[in-house]
């Protein structure tokens, strides 16, 4: 019963061609949202999927509150709201009936379980459209009733695989919101998304791994920290960026190139006067430069800098 | 008024969609199984399930006018009009409503909805109960649908009451029988590699089951069975046997269906090693109570042998499980020696699977043994036990390859199916195998000869046409020992390893505070 919410042990996973997962290890607390980065077949689904109790690993184990999932899965299961990568709902089923079913699957009678679906349905927007068939929702309409599903045995941890994907800009921020919302309730949330700065924003700890190896983990700042030897530079220029771009690859110190339209960031190892020299030779060089400013390093360069961007 | 009516949330009050204090409904179905609930919701609202209420209703109207018209004083009309109904509700309850759980087995397990299930307090088998329910539910509304014609057909003298129940029970046994075999080959859909094989082979199944019905009902021959059974001093003996065998089947298929929704470390074994053992007490209770001494020792002889070979079938698939005790096996054994040992043979594992399967012939021998009367002493009695027991030799050869078999191929569920997959295969090629040789090298295959011995099939025909039983219990008993020896140290260690973690368990407890 005791020992973190979720703890992830030299986990490894195999399938017949690839190694899913290989020897990943991290933690995370109550009340924390730690977002899960990694480039496509990373093994990001493969773990959560083994937290959730669906897959069982090679070697490893995932423990919830200190409970094994490979022991006692049906204990872990009570304290685990899932939300897999997809949804697909019941037809000829009502958004009412749906989320009721749920309920009833999770054990709720009577005036609770009426309580209970009310409240998850107001919390995630769906109040008014109680009697809507639950196929044929748009994207974000099925997302909400996803989470709404997720939530209804007020499970201590959540595992959420993209939740985000496919929500217009008003849902996903709307949707930030309620996550937040969540943490803040206790709840802690594993969250894996592509959409790094959404994730930077909420994240108090990421966890990023690369063909199912961990590459990085920590809390943004402590990252942060460690990555900052190497500043991120932030550029615009007028024109065409590929002049800068040609420039900036032959520069020593000068790390993986995000380019961006006018924009261009690059993680930069090198002290002050460095920086001035490389400014210089680049307007010499007859690159129309209109912005020049060292930033901090968001997640984005986070996960520029420490993965490879081999895909597995 | 109209922008507060399209967003009612604005207006600070819940709709009413959203129920605020339970209905009666709610606190009646909170009892119900949660799967039940929902089917019915689905069905209600679905077409498949309306369209078939209504031609149901229309076409009890149309023969009910049809035999209005055709009166006659004894009866025909109204027997007619009894097998018209029989055979309306047999592919209704043989097929429609067995595809119907089938298909939403599948839709299920194709969106992964099935996981969301899993995730939640329902348990497999409490999953599929809820399918069996409703079955029974739909069962229930289509008799229902046909229930004035089955009293129209009664009024008019066409049947007597018995027949009508019975033919109602055996409707209503079929019908929960062919919904747990549908749910259970919708369930090993979960293979991908199956699915195909399962929709066609359970369409196809229940196709012709519902085809035969139908042909007996229309022509009579279904309602005269039934009629005729019903009178007959064995009535009471076919019900229970038929009740025992759907009982089986039911249990078997949900056993199957199960397997295939638990978590891959949760014991998958025990339910079917229990059946197993099960089967024979049923089969010579049914004997003891039913069977007069004159017909007691064939009808043991003759179960024997199928209990056997039922016992091989199920073997197959228990050697060839994963070796060892999963992480949550290992920490729910029992703690106590004495109970780990009893426990051992039914925990899963295949080193325990081939324990259980000997276990299991001395289980039915000694059965068998106590079912026996000793009152006939026809030649073939004698045969069939004797070829029983050299059956059981080579299952025990067969069975002890297969373990072998499994051990070398990878772990996991893959190798599993592999395995189940190669036993046969390699039995098949050693049938095989001889006989090819015989075409090459002499151009015929005539003669059994000693490159035939490990074709049971073969050979204990050629034991029997020979009579050469007394030349085959030796070669037999020492084949039996040598096997037994070999495996002596896999036997104990089977054992061992759950009394261990049974001990490493108690341990853990003693120190935990
Ligand atoms: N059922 C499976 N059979 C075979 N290989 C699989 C299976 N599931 C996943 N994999 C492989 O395991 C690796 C990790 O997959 P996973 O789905 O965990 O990646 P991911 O990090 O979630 O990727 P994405 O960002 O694209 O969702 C991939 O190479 C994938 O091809
Ligand atoms: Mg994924």
């Amino acid at each position: 019963m005791s020992g973190p919410l979720l703890e992830v042990r030299n986990l490894a996973r195999s399938y017949p061609r690839v190694q899913a997962v290989r020897d990943l290890s991290f933690a995370m607390e109550r009340g924390q949202i730690t977002g899960f980065v990694g480039p496509n077949g990373a093994g990001k689904t493969t773990t959560m999927r083994i937290a959730a109790t669906l897959d069982v690993p090679d070697s490893g184990d995932v423990f919830i509150e200190g409970q094994s999932v490979l022991v006692e899965p049906r204990a872990c299961r009570n304290r685990i709201g899932y939300m897999s990568d997809q949804f697909h709902p019941y037809p000829n089923l009502d958004i009412l009936e749906y989320l009721d079913f749920f309920a009833r699957a999770h054990g709720l009678a009577g005036k609770r379980r009426l309580d209970t679906v009310r409240s998850v349905a107001s919390f995630c927007g769906l109040l008014g459209f109680a009697d809507r068939p639950a196929t044929g929702l748009s994207k974000g309409m099925g997302q909400r009733l996803h989470l709404a599903k997720t939530l209804l045995h007020d499970p201590a941890l959540l595992i959420l695989d993209e939740p985000a994907s496919g929500l217009d800009p008003r849902a996903r921020i709307e949707f930030r919101a309620l996550l937040k919302e969540l943490a803040a309730a206790g709840k802690g949330i594993l969250i894996s998304s592509h959409i790094l700065p959404e994730l930077g924003e909420m994240c108090d700890s990421v966890v990023v791994i690369e063909r199912g190896r961990r590459v990085v983990s920590g809390t943004i700042a402590e990252i942060q920290k460690s990555v900052q030897h190497e500043q991120a530079v932030a550029m615009r220029v007028l024109g065409d960026a590929a002049m800068a771009e040609r420039f900036l690859l032959t520069w020593p110190g000068v790390g993986q190139l995000a380019v961006d339209g006018q924009r261009i960031r690059f993680p930069f190892a090198g002290d002050e006067p460095a920086l001035g020299e490389l400014l210089a030779q680049l307007v010499a060089s007859g690159v129309r430069v209109v912005e020049f400013a060292r930033t901090e390093a968001n997640l984005e360069d986070i996960f520029l800098s420490t993965t490879k961007g081999n895909l597995q | 008024m109209t922008s507060l009516e399209a967003n009612p949330s604005a207006a600070g009050v819940p709709p009413a969609t959203f129920p605020l204090a339970p209905t009666r409904w709610t606190k009646w179905s909170d009892r119900l199984n949660p799967i039940l609930v929902r089917e019915v919701q689905q069905a209600v609202k679905g077409r498949v399930f309306t369209l078939t209420v209504w031609v149901a209703l229309l076409i009890t109207v149309v023969i009910a006018v049809a035999t209005a018209n055709s009166f006659d004083a004894r009866g025909g009309a109204g027997r007619d009009a009894f097998n018209a109904g029989m055979a309306t509700l047999m592919p209704l309850v043989l097929f429609v409503v067995p595809m119907q759980a089938y298909q939403s087995m599948r839709i299920e397990l194709r969106g992964g909805i099935v996981e969301q299930l899993l995730l939640s307090r329902l348990l497999p088998m409490r999953i599929l109960y809820g399918k069996l329910l409703a079955a029974m539910v739909q069962f229930t509304l289509y008799v229902s649908v046909l229930a004035p014609l089955l009293a129209t057909s009664y009024l008019l003298r066409g049947v007597d009451l018995p027949t009508i129940v019975v033919s109602l029970v055996f409707a209503l046994i079929g019908c929960i029988t062919a919904t747990a075999f549908a749910v259970s080959s919708a369930a090993q859909a979960v293979l991908p590699a199956l699915q195909a094989i399962a929709n066609l082979a359970t369409a196809f199944g229940l196709g012709l089951a519902s085809f035969l019905f139908v042909g007996a009902a229309v022509s009579g021959q279904y309602s005269a069975m039934v009629s005729y059974l019903v009178r007959e001093p064995e009535f009471a003996m076919v019900m229970v046997a038929i009740l025992l065998l759907a009982g089986t089947v039911v249990t078997l298929s949900l056993l199957v269906a199960q397997s295939f929704l638990l978590h891959a470390f949760e014991n998958k074994s025990t339910g079917f090693r229990i059946l197993l053992f099960t089967l024979p007490v049923l089969a010579f209770g049914w004997v003891l109570a039913f069977a007069g001494p004159s017909a007691r020792d064939e009808f043991t002889a003759a179960l024997t042998m199928v209990l056997l070979v039922t016992g091989i079938v199920f073997a197959v698939f228990m050697v060839t499980e994963q070796g060892e005790l999963s992480p949550r096996m290992r920490a729910h054994v029992p703690t106590r020696a004495g109970l780990a040992l009893l426990a051992a043979p039914f925990l899963p594992g295949r080193d325990r699977g081939l324990l259980c399967f000997l276990g299991y012939l001395v289980w039915l021998a000694g059965l068998a043994w106590f079912c026996w009367s000793g009152t006939t002493r026809r030649q073939w009695i004698a045969e069939m036990m004797g070829i029983a027991a050299l059956t059981a030799v080579y299952a025990i050869g067969w069975l002890a390859f297969g373990r072998w078999l499994r051990g070398r191929l990878p772990a996991g569920l893959q190798g599993n199916h592999l395995g189940r997959f190669l036993l046969p295969m390699s039995f098949l090629l050693v049938l095989l195998l001889p006989v090819l040789v015989d075409l090459f090298l002499r151009g015929e295959v005539h003669n059994w000869h000693y490159g035939h011995v490990l074709n049971p099939f073969w050979t204990i025909e050629q034991v029997d046409r020979m009579n050469t039983w007394q030349e085959a219990w030796l070669p037999a008993a020492i084949v039996t020992g040598v096997l037994l020896l070999l495996h002596a140290r896999v036997l104990v260690g089977a054992v061992r390893e759950v009394v261990a973690a049974g001990a490493a368990l108690a341990q853990r407890r003693r120190s935990a505070p």
